[in-house]
């Protein structure tokens, strides 16, 4: 065992504190029904011992009988509310694993560059965790009857018959030894199939995004062996995984099987007269308490095997999860949406001796750069591509870490509570995100709860209305998950659009008129222009065109800020 | 039910694996009822004897013990031959899957989500295991054992025959079926969910910058909190279905044994019966109910797996939007593109209205016009990822229907306005367009489209990992990685869709001029609105209405 897998195994139970009730019940009623077991087999072996060697008139046993009837149907009750209570105790656990995984998520910075890959982090939250499910509902509770059960036949056989309750007092404590044996490679096994269940998923995730492209080159073949053989993988390591779990619980039935049959032979032999070890004579009665129960024994230490790859599954899950997610967190951090501020006013800002890096360190972007921007001013920072203008606005957005300072209204941004922060500042990105639902409520994105009309407004002032009015649904449309079925250009208009509810006094917009002709370019920035007379601007663009109506440009080169003159207005585009 | 009939034919092709674990879980259930049976019947004899030392102890004792071997050795052949078999049809389920999902791109339902496409091609076809493993397998075995019991009861103890063969058979037919058809709402509201959840995580993922932006992290949270606990709640649901099933079977199995034992019991006071038969048959009665325990677990996950086969066949039977001809024509030498008449729309007003266009071979024709003008649908066309209402597209003097989609689209390449690039290296992402390149061709593609200079700084090259949709480059810069890709494409006809978003003015200029030199030769259709620079176009045409000008 190493580790890790120790670490692994310690979060598992820690996770377990929040099965709460639900476990307790999970893990009591096969106990209760263990106890219920003995007295059945007492019962049912009284039955027939009486009938059969005894010569009891069946009259007589009618009473007997009905009690093994009632109890079968309570132990089959207590069977079916431990099922359900381990299931619900299962759901507890993973659902709060879920939210607080998904909420540490969303706590981190969204440019971090270890932050995880989308396909391999929904995989980590939906399948790795639900592959713990089967620790808690089944093996929890295994592994304590397991634990109790045996020992406790054992204890009550002892005293009917030495051998025998010595025979199981041995053997049973035995078996775990044998199948820890068996199971030793099993945990580096799963960890391995969770690996290549990970990396499946996220190839999945990463080829459905760019599959129209795939099939124009002329891949579809390629790619579909690509994942025939990707899956063919995961088969191998999962056998890997099966035939380990599989052995260690055909060891297990050996011994039981040695086990029982051990008992078989030496009730007969004694019944015969053959074997003479007791005191008193064996009856059938007893003889047939003890054959019931000898599978019995076993039974728990059977049920912990057909369990026991359920653990290791869910070690190799912890891991799995902790690789593309980092540590586990104990609780997720309660995530408050940021109240949208009223204007309070233009934001200044200030830049000094600022320097940013790409997010894997690499290489530099700007180095010991200035900008100070006056409250309500509107600039345009220009720049060839890759040069690091949309690095530079999520840094003033604070999405991005820096070094130097950046200050808004002379206070460091650092400084700033986020909530503050996010009320007076906003911004569009280069690539906004265009989610499943309809044109409005994709602009309602950025104020939950903002009403029809000022949705309305946000979508006339974007540029939005305009084709939206076109189609039958108006702005009720659904729109395709990542804008499908818009125009580059539409989609990056209903991102802007949910700019005009936040009421910002700091707007930052990355290549907003990028997917635009230069007439409706003009159109878009006269609102803009108007909407953003008491806020500050800031706009990264390519055209000269929109840099020629803001009061300043600078540009980025050679890493560093330079102040440049403001383009002629008559120069357009064409520059 | 009729959507997991769809996959007989792969679940055919692993027939042989299924047979041969269907055989040995048959073996290992009998030889299960046949060792408690010899068991009982061997003690209760030994103890009804009064022969001593005479009475046969070995034949009996040997029987019990390789009943047990047995039972051992064919339940492990058995599951590693069913999990192999299933495993190996999953594999094969996802080729399948995504060969019939390639000819029906782009997909007509645009309201499926990325995260739900995943969660088909994994999660859901994952659900198909159970169906064919654990519900199938056992249900046979079981109906096979309970039947050999019934007429050994028949024969032996007919009166207990009727009470066993009528629980045996509810518990093995009735509370299955009745668990599926009371649990199949559940089953695919939890398939759905899980999906959503899935999505929702994508979403988060992926959207993550605009919902921190905005400040609406909160909701983001709610929302998932919400989507994960209706999970649960489905689940929960369905888990209790499991459980009434669980007991029911647990009490038919109850019923079976009190009522043959106390019919056993009457028949043994008349003397109908031995003693030691008795006891045998009512521990092989215990025994058999074995088999039935799994059956409830695995048919549980049934109505799940149903689901997924419901979601699975919906993209693998979407109608083809376009199909290929019967008889196809040869690939024409001439590449002149010609639209006559062409109209098309999306089932709203026409997006293209009766637009004529001829591109000769080699031609280079930009089309510029407001956003969402049609420009984009245009391309599509001519890939025929779409067909026209009305009106006529051809390649040289094949109508485009009369052609194999896939002799077109090696014929052009496409650069598209939401071109992706792929969680891998330069080099396999440029190697898509043409999969036996050398580096020298590689390198003189990125040259063309203008980015050579970036990636020969960068420490690794051509082996530098792009990391999930190109995150680790700037927008412009894999803008160009993919312009790289078609330009290295030994298509005859390029498609460009806005190539320079993303370019500063500078750039721009210098694309249309290098364009202009390392296309020659090949036909080109731009489509952006970007300023065309003098002489790097044969000819400018505007898209205004639906019309070209």
């Amino acid at each position: 065992m190493t580790d890790t897998d120790r670490r692994n195994g310690k979060t598992l139970s820690g996770l377990s504190r929040h099965g709460g009730g639900w476990l307790i019940i999970a893990i009591a009623a096969p106990l209760l029904g263990g106890a219920l077991l003995v007295w059945q087999a007492w019962t049912l072996a009284a039955v027939i011992g009486q009938a059969i060697e005894g010569g009891a008139p069946i009259a007589a046993l009618g009473p007997s009988v009905g009690l093994i009837l009632i109890i079968l149907l309570v132990r089959a009750a207590l069977g079916a509310i431990g099922d359900r209570a381990g299931t619900s105790a299962a759901e507890v656990i993973k659902t709060g694993l879920r939210n607080a995984l998904f909420a540490q998520l969303l706590a981190r910075s969204p440019r971090e560059a270890e932050q995880a890959q989308s396909g391999a982090a929904s995989s980590a939250i939906i399948d790795q965790v639900e592959a713990l499910d089967a620790f808690f509902s089944r093996y929890l509770p295994a592994m304590v009857g397991a634990t109790i059960l045996p020992i406790a036949f054992a204890a009550i056989i002892l005293p009917l018959d030495w051998l025998t309750g010595l025979l199981f007092l041995i053997t049973a404590p035995l078996i775990p030894l044998f199948m820890a044996l068996a199971g030793w490679g099993a945990q580096v096994a799963t960890n391995k199939q969770a690996r290549a269940l990970s990396l499946l998923n996220g190839r999945f995730a990463d080829r459905l995004r760019g599959l129209v492209t795939l099939k124009l080159f002329g891949r579809a073949e390629a790619e579909t062996a690509g994942i025939v053989a990707a899956s063919d993988e995961l088969r191998k390591r999962t056998l890997r995984v099966l035939r380990i779990a599989f052995l260690s619980s055909a060891v297990l039935e050996f011994f039981a099987a040695l086990g029982v049959a051990g008992v078989a032979l030496y009730i007969g032999l004694s019944l015969i007269e053959y074997l003479n070890l007791r005191s008193s004579p064996m009856t059938l009665e007893l003889g047939l308490f003890l054959l019931l129960m000898a599978p019995e024994i076993y039974n728990p230490l059977r049920l912990l095997a057909a369990h026991y790859h359920d653990r290791a599954s869910a070690k190799a899950a912890i891991g799995e999860i902790e690789a593309q997610l980092g540590a586990l967190p104990k609780e997720g951090p309660t995530l408050a949406d940021a109240p949208v501020i009223r204007n309070k006013g233009a934001l200044g800002l200030a830049i000094g001796n600022l320097t940013l890096r790409t997010p894997d360190n690499a290489r530099v972007i700007l180095a010991g750069s200035s900008l100070n921007v006056a409250p309500g001013e509107h600039i345009a920072i220009l720049g060839p591509s890759g040069i690091g203008k949309s690095t530079l606005l999520e840094a003033i957005a604070g999405l991005r870490l820096y070094e130097g300072d950046i200050a808004l209204d002379k206070l460091a941004l650092a400084e700033w509570p986020e909530a503050e922060v996010r009320g007076r500042v906003t911004m569009l990105g280069q690539k906004p995100r265009i989610f499943a639902g309809s044109m409005a409520s994709n602009i309602a994105l950025a104020r939950p709860g903002a009403s029809l009309a000022e949705i309305r407004r946000a979508a006339e002032l974007a540029h939005v209305a305009g084709f939206a009015d076109a189609l039958p649904d108006g702005l009720d449309t659904p729109l395709g998950e990542g804008g499908l079925g818009l125009s580059g250009g539409q989609a990056q208009r209903i991102a802007l659009a949910r700019i005009y509810l936040r009421d910002a006094g700091l707007i930052l917009l990355d290549e907003p008129t990028a997917h635009l002709d230069a007439e409706l370019e003009q159109e878009v920035l006269d609102e803009l222009k108007h909407y953003a007379r008491s806020r500050t601007l800031i706009i990264t663009t390519h055209s000269l065109a929109v840099a020629a109506r803001m009061d300043k440009a600078w540009r980025i080169a050679g890493e560093t800020l330079l102040p440049m003159p403001l383009p002629g207005r008559r120069h357009g585009h064409v520059a | 039910m009729k959507s997991l009939l769809t996959f007989r034919s792969l679940f055919l092709s692993q027939a042989k694996g299924f047979t041969l674990a269907l055989l040995l879980s048959l073996v290992a259930v009998a030889a299960g009822v046949a060792l408690l049976g010899t068991s009982g019947w061997f003690i209760t004899s030994a103890a009804l004897t009064t022969a001593g030392l005479a009475f046969n102890l070995f034949v009996p004792s040997a029987l019990v013990r390789a009943f047990s071997f047995v039972r051992i050795l064919a339940r492990y052949g058995e599951r590693l031959s069913g999990h192999d078999a299933t495993l190996r049809l999953l594999a094969n389920l996802r080729g399948w899957l995504f060969a019939r999902l390639f000819p029906r791109l782009p997909l007509a339902d645009r309201s499926l989500r990325h995260g739900d496409l995943v969660s088909r091609l994994t999660a859901d076809v994952d659900a198909l295991d159970t169906a064919f493993l654990v519900a199938i397998g056992p249900i046979a075995a079981a109906l096979i054992i309970g039947g050999a019991l019934t007429g050994v009861l028949a024969w032996l103890l007919p009166s207990a025959a009727l009470v066993f063969g009528i629980c045996y058979g509810t518990a093995v037919l009735l509370v299955p079926t009745g668990l599926v058809l009371a649990s199949r709402s559940t089953g695919r509201d939890m398939v759905h969910r899980a999906a959503g959840a899935r999505a929702a995580v994508l979403d988060g993922i992926e959207g993550h910058a605009d919902l921190t932006v905005y400040g609406v992290l909160g909701t983001a949270q709610a929302g998932f909190v919400d989507t994960a606990s209706r999970l649960a709640a489905a689940k929960g649901r369905l888990a209790s279905f499991t459980a009434v099933a669980g007991f029911a079977v647990q009490a038919l199995a109850a019923l079976a044994l009190v009522g043959s034992l106390w019919l056993g019991l009457q028949a043994f006071e008349a003397g109908s019966i031995d003693g030691a038969v008795l006891a045998g048959l009512l521990l092989a009665i215990m025994g058999s109910f074995e088999a039935t325990n799994v059956i409830v677990r695995s048919v549980s996950k049934l109505t799940t797996a149903m689901a997924a086969a419901e979601r699975l066949t919906a993209i693998a039977e979407t109608p083809l939007v376009v199909a290929d001809p019967a008889a196809p024509a040869a690939l024409p030498d001439d590449t002149t593109i010609t639209l006559s008449d062409v109209t098309f729309s999306y089932g709203g007003p026409p997006v293209l209205a009766n637009l004529d266009l001829t591109v000769s071979p080699g031609e280079h024709v930009a089309i510029t016009g407001a956003s969402g003008g049609g420009k984009s649908s245009l391309l599509n066309l001519l890939l025929r990822l779409a067909d026209p209402q009305l009106g006529s597209i051809a390649l040289g003097s094949a109508a485009l229907p009369r052609l194999l989609q896939a002799d077109i689209h090696a014929s052009m390449a496409l650069l598209s306005q939401d071109s992706p690039l792929f969680n891998d290296t330069i080099r396999a992402n440029l190697l898509i367009g043409r999969s036996d390149a050398d580096d020298e061709a590689l390198w003189a593609a990125l040259a063309d489209a203008g980015i050579e200079e970036f990636v020969r700084a960068l420490p690794n090259g051509l082996d530098t990992l792009l990391g999930e949709s190109g995150r680790t480059v700037s927008v412009g810069q894999a803008r160009r990685l993919c312009l790289g890709r078609v330009l290295l494409s030994r298509a005859r006809i390029l498609l460009l869709d806005e190539p320079t978003t993303g370019l500063d003015r500078t750039a721009e200029v210098a694309f249309f001029e290098t364009l202009h030199k390392a296309a020659e030769g090949r036909s080109v259709i731009v489509v952006t609105h970007a300023a065309i620079p003098e002489g790097t176009m044969d000819r400018v045409l505007e898209m205004r209405g639906g019309w070209l000008n």
